[in-house]
């Protein structure tokens, strides 16, 4: 069990306190290629945040990989962050001044692995994402698909245990979705562990299982569908 | 934790980030090199200002005093006032034993006349003195030796000229064992010398002929009579303090009135330069005024912009946090970059403000009285460079701790 959520509650505190999540009970196989999906506003962000120790839960627990998720420090979660998880985004968060090989490799930087070590990692990754040839080139000189897979390369680059991506295709074109749908599939047939936030039944239709949210709690999805 | 400053992967990504983002780089440090720019040139100005001021005193005793005779000003003993009086040899004698705290010392007779030699004459002042003269101000010997014990013991009849009597009489021609005529008593000219300072005692050491007191006062009949004394005190003591002796000695030695003040001049010049020490300690004072302000304005300025950094960079450092950096990684990154920034704009800033100093230094250079001194002394730009580079990293202090605080949230949620 790579994720393992029991109870989970979380509010926003404020003059309306806000109840996002209500005792979410959620668990993700290692392998498993998942899609939440729930309409804006029904927590799925908010979940996927408190999933990538983003962000803090009230009640509940939260097992990563074994590791019990509950009130770490800074730098503590910085740290799981660093080695357990892969982010993905929907507008790909790429350093605009790094080139594409830069970028790759930064997780790594901070991690402590020396520069010949991280750039030889980060090649090997972005040769596998196809874009050996764009190594230096700047987030502004690729398309929204290069600039995608590059992201992906970075989130696997430190072999996290598991991808978190939100709305990987919602920047794409349909062509460009289908492409980077089917890297998420081929990653998942070679073992990777992958949740997609998602609002898009496409997206949702290509993963393996369907975890739906809405108003706060999980509607289906206790099951692979 | 590592020590990243030791880290050469850390130098490389705060180099990496600065040279990638050129216009805020040059922007802040813009503002750094004219903070230390300023900062030096003012307190080397300040520098240069006293060397232009101090350099016409050149050669010139400090802690010297002289007090020149007048007329009476009260009746005493049935003598009327106005009555003149003569200051003796032997007045000085009293002095010179009595004064611990005198220093050197010289009598000095003032005379004009005309100078001749062969068929050219020249017209300048005479001065007889001893020859502690020459250490009370300090000539410029341009060939053969100023007047020494002998010449004053011996009464010998040795001269030393001006530069310009030199020139007029002997033209290029070398004056040393020639003899002139002084008010028609012959002499021979043992040394040529001038003064770098613009200040002298009667009349400027270039344009007049020096002989030794005892001979002026045989040679031209004054008997013991001078007209001014020159003296010193020793370090620690002021001139004022060898005042008393010398009212005391002609009051008890003339019939003047011990009471009666205008009898005698006294000058002290120990006070001019006070004077001229206060201004300095003004302008100095001044430099500091502003410099700080400047310094302040500057660490404001860093702070400044690099809160404005920070928030333009709140998505790149969300993204840092989201994928491993750690708090303390975004804190040394931001502080780095701008203690890099402060040291290469600081460093820059100083060199330019050495090279219009040198500008400056150059064009009030004087072939006689020589530099000013606008410089900036190691130790000042050092000090510049680091007090800029610990207020321009504390300026810093507020805006890493507000990138520190960014969420990485705010790169998923900044869409």
């Amino acid at each position: 069990m790579i994720i393992e959520l029991k109870d989970i509650n979380k509010t926003y505190p404020g003059a309306v306190p806000l109840h996002v999540l209500k005792d979410i009970n959620l668990s993700i196989e290692r392998g498993e290629l998942v899609s939440i999906m729930g309409a804006s506003g029904s927590g799925k962000s908010t979940l996927l945040n408190i999933l990538g120790i983003l962000d803090t839960y009230d009640s509940g627990s939260y097992h990563l990989d074994g590791t019990l998720i509950k009130n770490l420090s800074e730098n503590r979660a910085a740290e799981l962050r660093g080695r357990m998880i892969g982010f993905v985004f929907q507008s790909f968060n790429l350093i605009n001044y790094k080139t594409a090989l830069e970028n790759v490799a930064l997780p790594l930087f901070y991690q402590g692995v020396s520069r010949r070590k991280r750039n030889a990692l980060a090649m090997e990754y972005l040769e596998k994402m196809g874009l050996g040839d764009r190594a230096t080139h700047l987030p502004s000189e690729m398309s929204g698909g290069q600039k995608q897979r590059v992201a992906i390369a970075r989130a696997l680059v430190t072999k996290p245990s598991i991808i978190l991506a939100d709305e990987p295709t919602g920047a794409l074109d349909s062509h460009t979705s289908k492409e980077v749908m089917q890297l998420f599939r081929d990653l998942n047939a070679e073992g990777m562990t992958i949740a997609i936030v998602t609002h898009d039944p496409n997206v949702g239709a290509q993963t393996n299982r369907i975890i739906r949210i809405s108003d706060g709690r999980i509607v289906t999805g206790d099951s692979p569908a | 934790m590592k020590i990243r400053i030791f880290d050469i992967e850390n130098w490389r990504e705060i180099g990496q980030t600065l040279a990638r983002n050129k216009t805020r780089t040059l922007l802040t440090a813009f503002g750094i090199f004219w903070g230390t720019a300023m900062l030096a040139m003012l307190m080397g100005g300040s520098e240069g200002l006293r060397g232009m001021l101090v350099r016409n005193f050149e050669g010139f005793a400090t802690n010297m005093g002289a007090c020149f005779v007048q007329h009476t000003t009260k009746p005493y003993r049935g003598f009327n006032k106005g009555m003149s009086w003569p200051l003796t040899v032997n007045d000085i004698d009293f002095v010179r034993r009595a004064n611990p705290h005198l220093d050197l010392s010289t009598t000095s007779n003032q005379t004009g006349g005309s100078i001749q030699y062969a068929d050219k004459a020249t017209a300048s002042q005479i001065l007889g003195v001893n020859p502690d003269y020459f250490r009370i101000q300090l000539p410029v010997v341009h060939s053969g030796r100023v007047l020494n014990e002998s010449d004053d013991s011996q009464i010998r009849k040795s001269a030393v000229i001006g530069k310009n009597v030199a020139t007029s009489l002997f033209g290029s021609d070398d004056p040393i064992g020639r003899y002139i005529k002084v008010n028609q008593v012959y002499f021979m000219v043992v040394g040529v010398v001038s003064q770098t300072s613009e200040a002298s005692l009667g009349a400027k050491m270039d344009d007049a002929v020096l002989i030794p007191a005892t001979t002026m006062r045989r040679a031209f009949n004054l008997g013991t009579d001078i007209d001014a004394f020159i003296y010193t005190a020793k370090p620690g003591y002021s001139p004022k303090d060898i005042e008393p002796t010398i009212r005391h000695v002609y009051s008890m030695n003339h019939p003047v009135d011990p009471t009666d003040r205008d009898a005698m001049w006294f000058l002290d010049v120990s006070e001019q330069f006070e004077m001229v020490d206060n201004l300095f300690l003004g302008i100095s004072l001044l430099a500091i005024f502003v410099g700080a302000g400047t310094l302040l304005a500057g660490a404001i300025g860093i702070g400044n912009i690099m809160w404005i950094i920070v928030k333009e960079r709140t998505r790149e450092i969300g993204i840092r946090r989201a994928i491993g950096a750690k708090p303390v990684d975004i804190i040394a990154q931001i502080l780095s970059e701008g203690m890099v920034l402060t040291a290469i704009a600081g460093i820059a800033g100083i060199c330019f403000a050495v090279g219009v100093l040198a500008v400056a230094d150059t064009l009030t250079y004087d072939p006689a009285l020589g530099s000013a001194h606008f410089q900036l002394s190691l130790k000042s730009a050092l000090g510049i460079t680091f007090t800029f580079l610990i207020l321009g990293t504390c300026a810093g202090i507020v805006p890493a701790l507000k990138a520190m605080r960014i969420k990485p949230v705010a790169a998923l949620n900044d869409k």
